[in-house]
């Protein structure tokens, strides 16, 4: 045998040694750790609201930690996260979703960042009855696929701006509206255009235009320039936070005067504070906002995550964060109501979860998606130059009227 | 064909055994493994068109894609409406039986494989004239256009993606799924494996090395370069449309850019494996695949965030230290052991030497 060959024996047995003795399984549970995995967004076209959520699952542990970790047996554990990170690729998270369940060997998973991403991780975990609690999966088609180990803190997405065209309506007069609207190809927008749809139906209102949008949203020109000369009642604009910013950023450029224009991931994107006085009164769907009146022991109220967040990493809590926070608060309490890491009565822990928390009540439907929250929508308004998000439905938290229609341009300063 | 020698032999059968046996030895890594296959088949017959014809395609994963969503339509569309399936928040559920499922994917994966040649033999009767870096760009184009235009077909669920069939429920044993993907993508890998072999031992192989070395004179010799250019890129087509359709049943779920027509992944992946390995050669491709996981699943772990940069920096590495790849490194170095390794007469005259 000649020595290439030799070499390359060598080689592959190597790697066979190397491999088959890293790949026994380290226990979920030890030295009085708990270890979830999740596959996170840090790069790619997620990467801003991947670091939201990742930065919400943080704090969250640190808090509970910190309170005495979670009691199970008369013992105290303390949360610790396995994070990967996904690359905003479907692909590359359910392999991660494999690898931190059969190499790491974890036990219990957070969800990642977005529909599409735990779409693609949903079935791993259901196939190794992996309890998974997901904080930005809304998208309603992972709740009619029979999941058992998934569980939402969020509502679905279809709800996000169903609101909003009711109100429109109701601001019409109870007559019904002319509807622009244009989606990211992407799961989760794609569900929010069926709530429009489906509210579209409802009130007999009409869509007039109904554009895709590319990922990776840089620019929705052509768009808006069939909104400017077909002058729609309501734009509803929907992906996520390069979305946002590209919907304000073009239709300030464009000077596109539209009476109402809704969108989502308006507080992901810090609209308010990127885009100043270009981004007043835009409709926000919400799934949380600080001045709702939930409150827990870990947190307090709403008010005091958000002061704590900005304290720890600088910035306002989106409700990204928000909800990537309740979701540790749901698995804490969870494992404290089973009393035992047995997958299984962890998992019938969290079907029964009823709880509140700083973030709104939750308690999870047949399909696992959050059923006791609803959502809410915020206007972004100002004072001078500062601008701020303020509620303005449901009427229950509602601080401010919601301000109809939108000025043109001409009148703007 | 010659015979296949006794060092060969032993070779080929050492690497199905550890093949065959890898899925139990390392059981943690199975999807590792089989993502691992499907990168060796993708490098493999790049190089066929890439490396051997010098027709460089960063359109490959048009048919990698096309493999995908096909697979998955004929496992759907065999047995359920597919619109019904993919219908975005479709609240109707379809459960596959345990034959539907496998009928599906071995029907799906049938086809998946003869589409995409077909797309590629007439795709390629209007695109192969072009040359050098029109051809790389057009090709380019064509991955990103099958994205965006998937992207909008609501019967494969446009945005919303497409769920493929979970695997049946009935099999208890959850190591199941992961061994039957593997024993499928090694299969495919050893099917690729062994016409890319036989490629390689025929006059077509002299072809396609002539078409890459000079055009025009081998049109002049009277070959119809036309029709061999084709030829191999519809080689190319099957079996990236099998690694697609395997794909997509493993991942479970499908995205038109993310994951599917993949460009800037597994489209740039396939290439800068076979040229990490040296394209042209046999062994490169395959060299190339293996290490550039290795790299992959290593390192990704620990940079975390900074994996890009590290892939960045091993790019420009290649291109500057190992620009004829890893093989054509070695070849240059030890030009004698790949005497022995490539050329039969040549090897024996060697060891007469000695």
């Amino acid at each position: 045998m000649n020595k290439l060959a030799k070499l390359f024996i060598t080689f592959v047995s190597a790697i066979t040694l190397a491999l088959a003795s890293i790949s026994s399984s380290f226990a979920k549970v030890e030295d009085g750790m708990i270890v979830l995995g999740s596959a996170i967004s840090l790069t790619g076209k997620y990467s801003s609201n991947g670091v939201h959520t990742q930065n919400g699952y943080n704090l969250a542990v640190d808090r509970i930690n910190k309170m005495g970790g979670v009691k199970v047996g008369g013992k105290s554990y303390k949360f610790e996260i396995i994070y990967y990170d996904d690359e905003s690729n479907p692909k590359r998270a359910a392999q991660l979703a494999e690898r931190l369940i059969k190499q790491d060997g974890v036990h219990y998973m957070l969800g990642p960042y977005s529909s599409g991403l735990t779409k693609a991780i949903a079935p791993v975990t259901e196939k190794y009855k992996i309890p998974m609690v997901e904080a930005n999966g809304a998208s309603r088609s992972l709740f009619t696929k029979g999941y058992k180990y998934l569980f939402a803190v969020l509502s679905p997405a279809n709800q996000y701006l169903e609101v909003a065209i009711d109100l429109a309506v109701e601001k019409n007069g109870g007559k019904p509206v002319k509807i622009a609207q244009a989606f990211e190809q992407d799961a989760f927008s794609q569900d929010v255009r069926l709530g429009i749809l489906d509210a579209a139906k409802r009130t007999g209102s009409k869509i007039i235009i109904d554009d895709k949008l590319p990922k990776e949203l840089n620019d929705m020109a052509a768009t808006l320039a069939k909104v400017k000369a077909t002058k729609p009642d309501v734009l509803v604009v929907s992906g996520h936070t390069k979305g946002a910013l590209t919907a304000i950023r073009q239709i300030s450029e464009m000077k596109v005067d539209v009476p109402m224009l809704a969108m989502t991931h308006c507080d992901a994107a810090k609209l308010s504070k990127q885009h100043g006085k270009k981004s007043e009164y835009a409709l926000c769907a919400s799934q949380w906002h600080k001045n709702l009146s939930y409150k827990d022991k870990f947190f307090g109220t709403g008010k005091k995550y958000d002061k704590d967040f900005k304290k720890e990493f600088g910035y306002a809590p989106p409700y990204q964060s928000a909800e990537s926070s309740a979701a540790l608060l749901v698995f804490k309490d969870a494992f404290e109501r089973a009393n035992s890491f047995d997958r299984d009565k962890v998992r019938d822990a969290l079907k029964a979860t009823e709880m509140q928390t700083f973030y709104g009540n939750i308690k999870f439907g047949p399909g696992g998606q959050n059923t006791a929250k609803p959502m809410i929508l915020f206007q972004v308004r100002c004072k001078g130059d500062v601008c701020e998000n303020k509620v303005v439905a449901p009427t229950k938290w509602a601080s401010d009227k919601f301000f109809h229609p939108i000025p043109p341009w001409s009148e703007r300063g | 064909m010659e015979k296949v020698k006794q060092k060969d032999l032993i070779l080929y059968s050492g690497l199905i055994i550890l093949g065959l046996a890898a899925p139990y030895l390392f059981s943690a890594f199975k999807v590792q493994l089989t993502y691992l296959c499907v990168l060796i088949v993708l490098a493999m017959t790049w190089n066929l068109q890439g490396g051997e014809m010098g027709y460089n395609s960063f359109g490959n994963i048009l048919f990698y894609g096309l493999g995908m969503y096909l697979t998955a339509s004929v496992q759907v569309g065999m047995f359920f409406p597919l619109a019904e399936w993919t219908e975005s928040g479709g609240e109707k559920t379809f459960v596959h039986t345990t034959a539907q499922y496998f009928q599906g994917i071995g029907v799906g994966l049938l086809v998946s494989a003869i589409i995409p040649a077909i797309v590629a033999g007439a795709i390629g009767y209007a695109i192969l004239g072009l040359r050098g870096h029109y051809f790389a760009i057009c090709t380019l184009g064509l991955g990103i256009a099958a994205g965006e235009i998937a992207g909008g077909i609501e019967i494969i669920g446009a945005g919303q993606g497409f769920t493929t069939p979970p695997f049946p429920a009935e099999i208890v044993d959850v190591e199941a799924r992961g061994k039957f993907f593997y024993f499928l993508s090694f299969f495919v890998l050893v099917l690729a494996f062994v016409f890319v072999k036989y490629i390689y031992g025929s006059r077509f192989r002299l072809i396609l090395n002539a078409i890459r070395d000079n055009e025009d004179k081998a049109e002049a010799m009277g070959i119809q370069t036309m029709k061999y250019k084709i030829v191999g890129w519809m080689v190319s087509a099957f079996f990236c449309g099998l690694a697609g359709g395997i794909m997509g049943g493993l991942i479970g779920y499908i995205d038109s850019t993310d994951v599917a027509f993949d460009g800037r992944e597994m489209g740039v992946f396939m290439v800068l494996m076979a040229i990490l390995g040296g394209k042209g050669t046999l062994w490169g491709p395959i060299i190339g695949a293996t290490l550039f996981h290795f790299f992959k699943e290593g390192l990704w772990t620990f940079i975390l965030g900074w994996q890009y940069v590290a892939l960045g920096v091993l790019i420009v590495v290649i291109v500057i230290y190992f620009p004829e790849g890893l093989m054509g490194w070695l070849r240059e170095k030890y030009p004698e052991r790949f005497g022995e390794v490539i050329d039969e007469k040549d090897r024996k005259s060697q060891v007469e030497l000695k």
